[in-house]
């Protein structure tokens, strides 16, 4: 049984990191939670993986408890940290071989595991130098790979692409795509907007230690209106026109006028503007340009939390989680 | 079995650590040996006076030497948990299964062997300068030290992980460091001094080190002072054990 379950609730120091999350992931997925700095998505993390006590509620990671036997989820899970914790006096080959040691692999299997991943992660060049000499995203690769040495069911993820160049996130990316293709759950922080929408299968919304939201990228993206931008061929409507004709349309939302064009909110873009389309055409109402925008996770942030994902993160609350 | 295999793996890592940074090697075996060269050639001058006898001054500085360098080998523990602190390191290995006390004795085992090759090193080299070494005694004492050394790895690493900034943890350090080895009469029996000084000496538990390791040094194995800085090292090495196993338990909570 792999399905993770997890609902608690805690309450630390003088700052609520987390009030009352509620989430159950289920196994073979990457998840994702994505909030500003200082959400609790860190706390959560750290909780699951039990670098952390709640104060209140139960957790299970892989049907077990949390609280109750944290030495076997030790073992059924990898963990990369935000500062990720690779042993930069030793080489790549060394930390990997350790860090399968330490859960009591033995030294044949621990040294086949080791070429295995310097392969799936291509290491190869550099594995036997010391990790100090590594950039940023080799030392990453490495990182990941001390969290998966011993196959653990459930990988947690604490911000893996933090401080990464394009083409390394990208690389990255696969790589977990990759493991999850070969049956690992894995659960990652974020705050990237793009790495939330690409590369989960689900993902929860947090902010202020809540959940705010929680589905599929898409599930959540549709709940929220597109932007869509209108402009009436001359001779045939003035925006005012156009604004007028659309207003009683139950898929349309708010609508705004700007210069020549009309701005409006279209509940669900893909069935909605053939339709819009359709009425327009109707009425003799002819279009010189159209232009969509699909709504984003920020959008979805937005809307939940009344503030720009961008904006949010709270120093009180950063301090607090770190 | 697997608590002494993850003992043994995480003092390996420490050990090949220090191999691979020999400029730390040469300090720790330099200090002791400028000490041999540069300060024990005043002490034949002071001899005959109390508690230095005559032509045996070297008998009652060496050991003195050594409880320093037992000292000073653990000192490094703190600073290396806060960087590990800093690199993630110490996070991830909370993460494993491994037991949180071979987290803290994989530091300990390489401080004593930081510690122990270097002084037996300097136990050799004091003999042509008038060292009277009793082998089973230095045997012995190396081993009292090596409590010492112990006892100090762990609380520095304690410190590290409580303090968590290396300036917090240099101050604490030096400000304790420098009492501790004065009143531990490490460079001059203690006895020279007046009845507070002696008084203020017996409240440091590395004075009942220094103390024992001068007669184990001088061939006594059977006595109450030997027996008394054992149990003093072994007591503060056990409690800095223990306050080590659970800072690291809770590391960064």
């Amino acid at each position: 049984m792999t399905a993770l379950r997890k609902t608690f609730r805690t309450r630390r120091g003088e700052v609520e990191a987390l009030c009352g999350v509620d989430l159950s992931v289920a196994a073979g997925q990457i998840y994702g939670f994505l909030g500003p700095n200082g959400a609790g998505k860190t706390t959560t993390l750290r909780i699951l993986s039990t670098l952390l006590a709640a104060d209140s509620g139960t957790a299970f990671v892989a049907g077990v408890d949390v609280r109750r036997d944290p030495a076997e989820v030790r073992r059924r899970i990898g963990y990369v940290g935000q500062r990720g914790g690779a042993d930069i006096e030793a080489t790549g080959r060394e930390n990997l071989v350790l860090q399968g040691r330490l859960y009591g692999m033995g030294r044949v299997e621990t040294e086949r595991r080791a070429d295995e991943l310097i392969e799936l992660l291509d290491l190869r060049p550099f594995s036997q130098r010391i990790v100090r000499t590594y950039s940023g995203g080799q030392r990453r690769r490495l990182e990941v790979g001390l969290g998966i040495m011993h196959r653990p069911e459930v990988l947690f993820l604490d911000e893996p692409t933090l401080g990464l160049d394009p083409q390394n996130r990208a690389n990255l990316w696969d790589q977990l795509r990759g493991l999850r293709d070969l049956g690992t759950s894995i659960l990652l922080t974020t705050h990237y907007l793009d790495e939330a929408d690409q590369l989960s299968d689900r993902l929860a919304i947090i902010d202020h230690g809540r959940v705010v939201a929680e589905g599929t990228p898409k599930e959540l993206k549709q709940r929220h209106p597109a932007g869509v931008t209108i402009t009436p061929r001359r001779g045939t409507a003035d925006p005012a026109a156009l604004a007028r004709e659309l207003e009683s349309d139950p898929l349309v939302g708010e609508i705004r006028m700007e210069g020549d064009a009309v701005r409006l909110e279209v509940g669900d873009a893909t069935t909605g503007l053939a339709s819009i389309f359709d009425r327009l055409r109707r009425r003799g109402i002819e279009v010189q340009g159209v232009s969509l925008r699909e709504p984003s996770l920020d959008d979805v942030f937005l809307h939940e939390t009344g503030r720009s994902l961008r904006d949010a993160g709270d120093p009180a609350r950063r301090e607090a989680a770190a | 079995m697997s608590f002494l295999l993850q003992t043994a793996l995480l003092a390996r890592r420490r050990l090949l650590e220090t191999l691979r940074q020999p400029i730390w090697v040469f300090m720790g075996i330099s200090v002791p040996l400028l000490y041999l060269a540069l300060f024990a050639p005043l002490l034949p001058h002071l001899a005959g006076g109390p508690g230095l006898p005559r032509g045996g001054v070297l008998d009652v500085f060496v050991p003195g030497i050594l409880a320093l360098m037992a000292g000073g080998a653990g000192m490094g523990a703190g600073w290396i948990a806060i960087g590990e602190l800093d690199s993630g390191v110490i996070e991830r290995l909370r993460v494993t299964p491994a037991s949180r006390l071979a987290l803290v004795l994989g530091t300990v085992i390489r401080d004593v062997i930081v510690f122990a090759v270097p002084a037996a090193v300097v136990l050799v080299v004091a003999i042509p300068f008038g060292f009277h070494a009793h082998w089973a005694g230095l045997g012995v004492l190396i081993v009292l030290l090596a409590l010492l050394t112990a006892a100090c790895s762990a609380s520095s690493a304690a410190l590290g992980i409580t303090l968590q900034q290396i300036g917090s943890l240099a101050a604490v350090v030096t400000g304790l460091q420098l009492p501790l080895t004065l009143l531990a009469g490490v460079l001059l029996p203690l006895s020279l001094g007046p009845g507070w000084l002696q008084g203020l000496g017996h409240a440091n538990p590395m004075y009942y080190a220094v103390e024992a390791a001068r007669q184990l040094a001088a061939g006594t194995l059977a006595s109450a002072t030997v027996a008394l800085g054992f149990a003093v090292s072994g007591a503060s090495a056990l409690l800095a054990v223990a306050w080590a196993t659970r800072c690291y338990r809770r590391a960064m909570e």
